[in-house]
């Protein structure tokens, strides 16, 4: 019988956990996650693994099937990872460290700050990305007084980014209305893979 | 013979949680180094406390009451 991981309602990264000691004893298993990130999760699993991947979704959640492969290639992942981490690409990179621009006095900064945003979402070029780190990732969030011009970032390609300890942090992990949630690694990488970065 | 060194990761709920833990390791005395989850582990869930795979026993000991305890992974 196929071992089943039940992983609804368990908070990151507790599937990832239980998917990996399940493949510790067994070369097939049925892992159900009811959400993006931690499908996202088992999936990144599955290939560093070298397990085969299907999926179906349910009203009920993910149903994800991981299935062992034979001897993962560590080596050659390894090397594609590091040469994709060293390649410097043509992009522009800003970071968003807090939630109203410049220092000095805060209201002036929100209201610089909703007027920089409106600046980006109307004129051209557009950043790459923009990473928001600290407070900065109010902006992102329900409530964000540069919400729309920020969607309008998103919808012309701009990828946008939340510091995800940040987010906890400020418990707003589930109040996200607009980017993705990401780590201090692939920010890291995005920083010096950048032609340029910008800090705010 | 070489010796390498072997990590553990204790894990938590929160950051807040982990911030916690830190004070507490750090007040003990056990020696351990906050870090990012590794990213085999998770995308996004922030930060960890990365110890020494010889403590943790007194790790454990330490912080399985702290609300929020997850687990202790090898990595």
């Amino acid at each position: 019988m196929l071992h089943k991981v039940d992983a609804r309602g368990l908070s990151c990264p507790q599937p990832v956990i239980n998917a990996t000691k399940a493949l510790e004893s067994n070369d097939k298993i049925l892992v159900i996650v009811d959400n993006q990130t931690a499908f996202e999760n088992i999936k990144r699993l599955a290939t560093n693994k070298g397990c085969s991947v299907s999926e179906e979704r349910k009203p009920n959640g993910i149903y994800i099937v991981l299935e062992k492969q034979g001897t993962p290639d560590i080596a050659s992942q390894v090397k594609k990872d590091e040469i994709l981490h060293h390649a410097i690409r043509d992009e522009k990179v800003l970071v968003i460290s807090q939630d109203v621009l410049g220092k000095g006095d805060d209201t002036l900064g929100a209201l610089l700050m909703k007027s920089f945003f409106h600046t980006m979402a109307e004129t051209a070029p557009s950043p790459d990305v923009i990473i928001f780190l600290n407070s900065g990732v109010k902006l992102l969030t329900e409530g964000s007084p540069v919400l729309e011009d920020i969607q309008i970032l998103e919808k012309k390609g701009t990828r946008l980014i939340g510091c995800g300890t940040c987010l906890d942090y400020f418990n707003l992990k589930d109040r996200l209305m607009a980017g993705s949630v990401s780590n201090m690694y692939e920010i890291k990488e995005m920083m010096l893979a950048a032609s340029s970065t910008i800090n705010l | 013979m070489i010796q390498v060194k072997s990590y553990c990761a204790v894990l938590f709920k929160s950051v807040n949680q982990t911030m916690w833990a830190d004070k507490i390791l750090e007040e003990k005395g056990i020696l351990h180094k906050l870090i990012p989850v590794p990213r085999h582990i998770s995308s996004d869930c922030g930060v960890c406390l990365r110890i020494n795979s010889d403590h943790v026993e007194e790790a454990q000991k330490a912080l399985e009451n702290i609300e929020g305890f997850t687990d202790i992974v090898r990595i």
